[in-house]
């Protein structure tokens, strides 16, 4: 299928027809050397690509590359940037989360699961808020889901482990009400009995820590 | 001592001729001085390798806005020594229905052709294992050999990427060698001598490049870009384009032998640059111009050693910076340079630099 | 259908006109599916006669996820997701075009705000993606250091978009409806800190591989794809404005803001690998003065119009909603059934048309064209394979 000549001319005809159609512009034609004029033409280009490169060399202030982890220290990512879920508790500890489910039901690929109960007066509360981070693609959805704010996307992102069952996460440091019906109970001492502590996993184990139990199962 | 014109002239003493000298009195001492050039030219390899190849990283880091090695060692200057324990802890792997013996000695063959060259290299005065009287035929005709190490090793591999590879690289470094050798001969009719030192030594009153009205100029341009093209670096590496045929001729080796043809590409890049600095630059001859008597006997206070040195990193470097800036040509149009705007313009530079020398026209004429 | 190497006694014995008698024997060589350079996983099956070309047959499937029928079980908002995985280097272009024919079909409302941040984004992604075209084309003809230059200037358009969105790559930002966030308030200022910063590189690119005279070489004449094949393959985007068909969606079938605007489309006289290749470089020029037009004045408005957990149902009927990304026509047809989930939603590929131009453009040229030829269609073969 190569018809270069007819399709040469053909061209050139449809190029002529076009030359000042409104909205398009037309690639450039090539330009035409003899021998010495095509050797030193060329030649030039050469150099002149030679003195981009050149310029990058002699200026080290051109250098991009981060050093990690060495710089840790002033390493600071952007606000929005979506890579760990996390549940804030806030300085009671108390965390928002209704155990509603919405969240659930919103992400495509069920990498949270809400497991509910029941408290003393039969109102659903969180007993453990398990986010699968193998399966979770980061798309955002249970975040703009919830409607308490309970749950949240921040820029941790060194989760490496060498065990796969360590990437289920449990995010809630308590097993009981929301943070709003806790308000409601003057008796600091009363809350404390409705917050049940559970083991809250969400990172690599450090060095001196026992492994949690997985969870999700 | 110094010549009629006041410059002074070093005395040539290689490693051969200590031998030769020793020869009748006592054999030993010079099959001592033979097995001392044997280590020195195994150590010269290896260290070329180590800082090439170090140098390359960090040289094509630099043009590419990044820092290239800096774990290994401060800024990364032990990395080829880790590289080097990888490959040759790693498996060596020979396809199943590959020719064994050649798929063995391949790159050998490609390391011996650059060997035997860095022997003749005038690198200082007194620094030369073996200064040849036909040193630029020998040059020409030994390095031609390498083509051999690639040939065997595409043919060998069982692997039709590789012959493809070696092929193209075969065709191109024949056509290559004919500029390579014309353009030589232009530095063979100035000097006068095939004899690497002589050479060496004619420059004593400016480099060739610049001491014959451009057609020094001319072709060293022409020397260089066929250098390239013999050694198979970018623009000219259709013979390994990696981007085209994985690995081209050496796809199907690893560890050590892989290692062996990765040294000898950049030992082959030190000949090359050693060999045009030599034959263009001066080779350890300090810039001189013609006799200013007071200028060049302070140029002639760098030693030699380290002028050769200097000129040899400068080429290596714009051979380095050819790399990292142009793309790969094509396979027909490096034969249409090679034919069709090298070898003419070498031809027609051959005849300037015989009128040129037929009538004393460069500058500082020899008398 | 058996392929063997046809040899000179076939081809003379079939009429065809021969051209050396010396007979050579032609051979099968396989381009990947591990390559470096067919540009995501993509085996080419290549019949070689020496280091011309007699025929190139395309392998896909390999990256085939069933993205298409995942989406039959989920809801429109969750397919959104999905949809930047297809050609993930016009991630939010994509995630437009799903959720623009959900709108359509929904009939949702949205704001000027939203279209003109919908549109910026999907220029800025424009310019993102062919930065990367340029690099990885630099680099398939050997000129590694294109590569880097052109990723380097790419990371300033992804550090704008994880500003905003919060992801890098597969950015779930379109939704039907609105955008996830609205525009962070450095958004302005730092697109005009990269416009200005950009402007000057894409000279630089010129210099260092558009003026090379090893780059014009390889790349004038080759690949000649004429109009009539181009669109008889269904070739779309810069492949087929190169071959001189002026078609755009952006001006034949306005969406976004792009009717209010003022832009040229590039569009090649030849159709060789240099006149894709010249596309391209213009059509990042044409999306700096698009967005040049719209960064200072986007209107007032709600990011969003429908609340996230809304229940989006389509009426039963047949939708489509078409396109232009980087790459091409990228089109969503969706299939409802009256639910929430679409009975069958089917995504027309551009690439999977660009990638078939290079059976017709490829016979009678060389191995080292044929790399050429692939880098200027510019594939992205997940998208091929969804």
């Amino acid at each position: 299928m190569n018809e270069i000549g007819s399709t040469e001319q053909a061209v050139r005809k449809e190029e002529a027809r076009r030359a000042g159609a409104p909205g398009t512009v037309l690639s450039p034609a090539e330009k035409r050397h003899g021998f010495i004029g095509g050797v030193f033409s060329g030649l030039l280009s050469l150099v002149q690509g030679m003195a981009v490169t050149l310029g990058y060399f002699l200026r080290p202030s051109t250098v991009v590359t981060r050093q990690y982890p060495e710089n840790r220290a002033t390493l600071k990512m952007y606000e929005r940037f979506r890579s760990l879920l996390t549940m804030p508790h806030d300085q009671d500890g108390c965390h928002n989360c209704t155990a509603c489910g919405i969240c659930q039901t919103a992400c495509p690929n069920a990498s949270i699961k809400v497991v509910s109960g029941k408290d003393a007066a039969g109102k659903k509360i969180l007993k453990n808020y398990i986010w699968r981070m193998d399966a979770c693609t980061f798309c955002n959805a249970c975040v703009q889901a919830c409607p308490f704010s309970a749950i949240t996307m921040t820029g941790g992102f060194e989760s490496a482990v060498y065990d796969r069952r360590l990437l289920s996460y449990s995010l809630n440091r308590y097993a009981g009400p929301s943070a709003s019906a806790l308000k409601k109970i003057a008796d600091p001492a009363e809350r404390r009995k409705m917050m049940e502590p559970c083991l809250a996993y969400s990172g690599q184990v450090l060095p001196g820590e026992t492994p949690p139990i997985a969870g999700g199962e | 001592m110094t010549n009629a014109i006041g410059t002074t002239l070093w005395q040539v003493k290689t490693l051969a001729d200590r031998t030769t000298g020793a020869m009748p009195d006592s054999p030993w001492l010079a099959i001592g001085y033979i097995l001392l050039g044997v280590v020195a030219v195994g150590a010269l390899v290896a260290g070329l390798g180590l800082v090439l190849i170090y140098a390359e990283r960090k040289i094509a880091a630099h043009f590419q806005c990044r820092l290239g090695p800096m774990r290994v060692g401060w800024h990364g200057i032990f990395q080829t020594v880790a590289d080097t324990l990888k490959l040759l802890l790693k498996e060596d792997v020979i396809p199943e229905r590959a020719d064994k013996l050649l798929h063995l000695m391949a790159p050998f063959l490609s390391l011996l052709a650059t060997v035997m060259v860095l022997v003749v290299i005038p690198y200082s005065p007194v620094l030369q294992i073996a200064d040849v009287n036909i040193g630029v035929l020998y040059v020409s005709a030994v390095g031609g050999f390498g083509i051999l190490g690639i040939l065997v090793a595409g043919w060998s591999s069982n692997n039709k990427w590789s012959m493809l590879g070696a092929m193209r690289a075969g065709a191109q470094i024949i056509s290559y060698e004919i500029s390579v050798t014309i353009a030589l001969l232009t530095v063979v009719l100035f000097a006068g001598t095939l004899q690497l030192s002589q050479i060496v030594l004619s420059q004593a009153e400016g480099w060739w490049i610049w001491r014959a009205h451009g057609i020094g100029l001319v072709a060293f341009l022409i020397f260089l870009i066929a250098s390239v093209a013999e050694i198979n670096r970018t623009p000219f590496d259709i013979a390994e384009g990696e981007s085209e045929l994985t690995g081209g001729f050496h796809t199907e080796y690893s560890g050590m032998r892989f290692a062996f043809f990765f040294l000898s590409e950049f030992v082959n890049m030190f000949v090359a640059a050693a060999v045009t600095a030599t034959l263009f630059l001066g080779g350890w001859m300090p810039f001189h111009i013609g006799s200013f008597q007071a200028f060049n006997s302070i140029m002639d206070l760098i030693p030699p050693a380290i002028w050769f040195a200097g000129k040899t990193g400068f080429l290596i470097f714009v051979i380095m910076w050819f790399r990292w800036t142009f793309p790969r040509m094509r396979v027909d149009q490096l034969m249409k340079l090679e034919w069709k705007i090298l070898l003419p313009i070498g031809l027609v530079n051959l005849a300037a630099a015989s009128i040129a020398v037929l009538f004393n026209l460069y500058f500082f004429p020899r008398h | 259908m058996t392929i063997r190497p046809i040899t000179l006694a076939d081809r003379i014995a079939a009429g065809q006109k021969v051209e050396s008698l010396l007979s050579t024997q032609e051979y099968f060589v396989n381009m990947g599916p591990q390559h470096p350079s067919t540009h995501g996983v993509l085996r080419l099956l290549v019949r070689l006669d020496g280091e011309t070309v007699r025929e190139v047959i395309p392998v896909v499937g390999y990256v085939h996820r069933g993205i298409e029928k995942m989406g039959e079980y989920l809801t429109y908002r969750k397919f959104i997701h999905l949809s930047d995985r297809l050609d993930y280097l016009s991630a939010i272009t994509n995630n437009w075009v799903v959720a623009m024919a959900v709108e359509k079909a929904a009939g949702i409302e949205i704001n000027d705000r939203i279209q003109t941040i919908r549109t910026l984004c999907a220029e800025l992604q424009r310019i993102q993606s062919h930065q990367l075209w340029w690099g990885v084309f630099g680099m398939d003809l050997g000129a590694f250091t294109a590569f880097l230059y052109g990723f380097r200037d790419r990371e300033v358009v992804t550090d704008i978009f994880e500003e905003t969105t919060g992801a890098r790559l597969t950015m779930n930002y379109i939704q039907p409806g609105g955008v996830m966030f609205d525009i962070h308030p450095d958004f302005v200022k730092n697109v005009k800190k990269f416009l200005a910063y950009f402007k000057p590189k894409l000279e630089e690119y010129e210099t260092l591989v558009s003026g090379n005279v090893i780059v014009q070489a390889r790349l004038r004449g080759v690949g000649i794809l004429s109009p009539g094949a181009a669109v008889s393959i269904g070739t779309t985007g810069p492949v087929l404005r190169a071959s001189g068909v002026a078609h755009d969606l952006r001006k034949s079938e306005a969406y976004g803001v792009y009717g209010k605007v003022q832009f040229d489309i590039p569009v090649g006289v030849k159709g060789d690998c240099w006149d894709r290749y010249w596309v391209r470089i213009e059509e990042m020029r044409q999306s700096i003065r698009i967005i040049e037009q719209l960064i200072d004045s986007i209107p007032e408005g709600k990011h969003m119009t429908i609340k996230p957990t809304a229940k989006i149902k389509l009426p039963e009927g047949l939708y489509y909603n078409q396109m232009e990304t980087a790459r091409g026509i990228l089109g969503a047809l969706i299939v409802s059934d009256g639910g929430e989930k679409p009975y069958r939603i089917h995504l027309r590929s551009p690439n999977f048309n660009n990638l078939w131009s290079v059976t017709a453009m490829a016979p009678g040229l060389r191995i080292a064209d044929l790399v050429a030829i692939l880098s200027s269609i510019d594939v992205v073969v997940p998208d091929i394979d969804r």
